[in-house]
């Protein structure tokens, strides 16, 4: 049976390898020219207008390409390798369309290297704002994940709690965040005080309701078996119901992260006069596309980053499941 | 594990009711049962009958409306690791692994006696999979591993609901050894329920038949024969046509 567990992951692993082992695989060495070609492109060919930065970009255009090549090399770039020509030929199109032949509308489609020079020029602003964005949410999530958890917790648990502040959830708890922040910055003196308190109700309240319905979900007869065993009220919360309901917690956890995401656009737009939500309305303010594509970029990786992040806390937590979703 | 004194318990009078739909309803009436120390105690019924509920208020996981529940001779006032059960589902914790959940007693009680874990483990013949998610075994490997998780805590009584009801027949048969082994082996009273007769027959030392809404003891048979039975034994044959016919199956036999 042990043998049986261990074996459907491992054939799953072998097939991948068994198939590059049998007759080498080419393809990952497409990555490396299609990189090459795009530098290629990018120096060779004359700009159409005086953009900034041309050589450098036609010169990590071409280390990627090599970097692509020692990975591919050393087999590292199986799975992600359609991933990698793709990009290398997109970028070369890129290039080839905006700012060799102009094609698009300027300024509000902008060339590679214009990208690359807000980069060049302004990465200290980008991370600064990356900084206090990630401050702002870090503060924000963290409190309305730690509140949300507890508040469901009295919802599923504590009959008088669940009385008294079923109603106000249900009353509070749909609006939209966004809509409270006027009054917010009325209320609360610091506007990134304002800003954490919003975020931390916008992540705080669909933890709080999964929260509550795991609990509630959890089956009695596992309460019966640790209160057969001498277990008191403590145990049941931390070590039964908790984790019981921490598939809907972490439900409740990612849908939080996409609404506090959202809160604090808005709330670096509207308040809070730092983070890259200003940072993108700046630049709206100065018609300074490429900063806006520029801080886009930043934003959606940092996003993604911490969805990431998220999911692979998941796994750990969630590894005796049967099944997980693979991000 | 040392193998601790078995309890004697006393069901003195015990009424029970439920209240369902807003009418109380009565499913256990006037039950009066001596069960004494390290006895193998069936408890025989049809479904409804409220065997189920009788076994909870031996745990003490309910009080009962009326009537009394002594463990030797001190009323129950809750549950305790004295009397443990067994549910016809396995109840392991999900997100524990095989000896996790065995040890779960011992997390409860705060102390860490990684030994008598061991020896459990050994005991329900689960060796090899003590590192296992509950999801990956098969049901006979769960209700081992549930019954591993009860005996590590050296119970004086173990109260079983259908433990084997969800089992197939063949692993079933392999499980009603392997309890009968254990019980003699550590002296624990215990009070099983099933609906199959010849499964109480096998085990027991005494059969308790409840019947009739609410329930009530309508039969309790002594079977003064050791172990190992023989399922054509002659006698047991008689005993489980006994038993049909208190049941209201007499027309069968
Ligand atoms: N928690 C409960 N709430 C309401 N009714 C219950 C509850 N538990 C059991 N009952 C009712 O009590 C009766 C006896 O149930 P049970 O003890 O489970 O019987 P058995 O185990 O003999 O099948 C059934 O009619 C059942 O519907
Ligand atoms: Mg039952």
């Amino acid at each position: 049976m042990s043998g049986l567990l261990a074996a459907a992951p491992a054939r799953l692993g072998a097939t991948g390898r068994r198939a590059s082992a049998r007759r080498p695989d080419w393809r990952p060495f497409l990555a490396a020219p299609a990189w090459w070609l795009a530098a290629f492109v990018t120096w060779y060919w004359p700009d159409a207008d005086d953009f900034p930065e041309t050589a450098l970009l036609s010169r990590l255009l071409a280390l990627v390409g090599a970097v692509l090549f020692v990975a591919a090399l050393s087999g590292r770039l199986h799975r992600r390798g359609p991933w990698a020509v793709a990009l290398g030929l997109a970028l070369a199109a890129w290039e080839v369309v905006q700012a060799k032949l102009l094609w698009l509308k300027r300024p509000f489609f902008g060339t590679p290297q214009d990208l690359l020079d807000v980069f060049v020029s302004d990465w200290r602003r980008l991370a600064d704002s990356l900084a206090h964005s990630l401050a702002l949410l870090g503060v924000g999530y963290a409190a309305g994940a730690l509140l949300g958890v507890a508040v469901g917790v009295g919802l599923g648990r504590a009959p008088r709690f669940r009385y008294w502040a079923q109603p106000v959830i249900r009353l509070v708890g749909p609006l939209p965040p966004a809509a409270l922040l006027p009054l917010a910055f009325v209320l609360i003196p610091s506007s990134r005080l304002a800003s954490e308190a919003l975020l931390a109700l916008a992540a705080g309240f669909p933890v709080a309701i999964l929260t509550w319905s795991g609990i509630a979900a959890v089956d009695p007869a596992l309460y019966d078996v640790a209160r057969t065993m001498g277990a008191k009220d403590r145990f049941l919360v931390w070590r039964v119901a908790l984790p019981a309901a921490m598939p809907q917690i972490f439900v409740g956890l990612f849908m939080g992260l996409g609404v506090s995401f959202a809160m604090l656009v808005v709330a670096e737009m509207l308040g809070v006069k730092s983070g890259l939500g200003f940072y993108l309305q700046w630049a709206q303010g100065w018609a300074a596309y490429p900063n806006m594509y520029a801080a886009l970029l930043v934003m959606s990786v940092m996003c993604s980053v911490l969805m990431s992040l998220l999911f692979k806390v998941r796994d750990r937590v969630l590894r005796w499941q049967k099944d997980g979703l693979k991000w | 594990m040392v193998n601790a004194a078995p309890l004697s318990l006393r069901i003195a009078d015990v009424s029970h009711a439920y209240r369902i739909d807003g009418a109380e309803r009565t499913v256990l009436d006037g039950i009066d049962l001596r069960i004494a120390p390290g006895a193998f105690v069936a408890l025989l019924g049809a479904s409804g009958s409220g065997k189920s509920t009788l076994l909870r208020l031996m745990a003490g996981l309910e009080r009962p409306r009326s009537g009394r529940i002594l463990a030797d001779d001190v009323e129950i006032a809750g549950p305790g690791p004295d009397r443990l059960v067994m549910f016809q589902d396995p109840t392991l914790y999900p997100w524990r692994s095989v000896r996790g959940n065995i040890a779960l007693g011992h997390d409860i009680a705060g102390r860490g006696d990684r030994d008598a874990v061991e020896r459990a483990i050994d005991l329900v013949g689960l060796r090899g999979f003590e590192r296992a998610w509950p999801h990956q075994l098969s049901g006979g490997m769960a209700q081992r591993a549930a019954l591993a998780r009860a005996l590590v805590n050296a119970p004086r009584a173990l109260l079983l609901d259908e433990p084997l009801g969800k089992l197939d027949s063949l692993t079933r048969l392999t499980m009603q050894t392997e309890l009968r082994r254990l019980w003699e082996q550590r002296g624990f009273t215990a009070v099983m329920v099933t609906h199959d007769v010849e499964e109480a027959l096998l085990l027991a030392t005494r059969v308790v038949v409840i019947g009739g809404r609410p329930g009530r003891v309508i039969g309790d048979i002594a079977i003064d024969m050791q172990a190992p039975r023989h399922r054509d034994d002659a006698r047991l044959l008689g005993l489980r046509r006994d038993i049909l016919g208190q049941l209201g199956h007499r027309e069968l036999w």
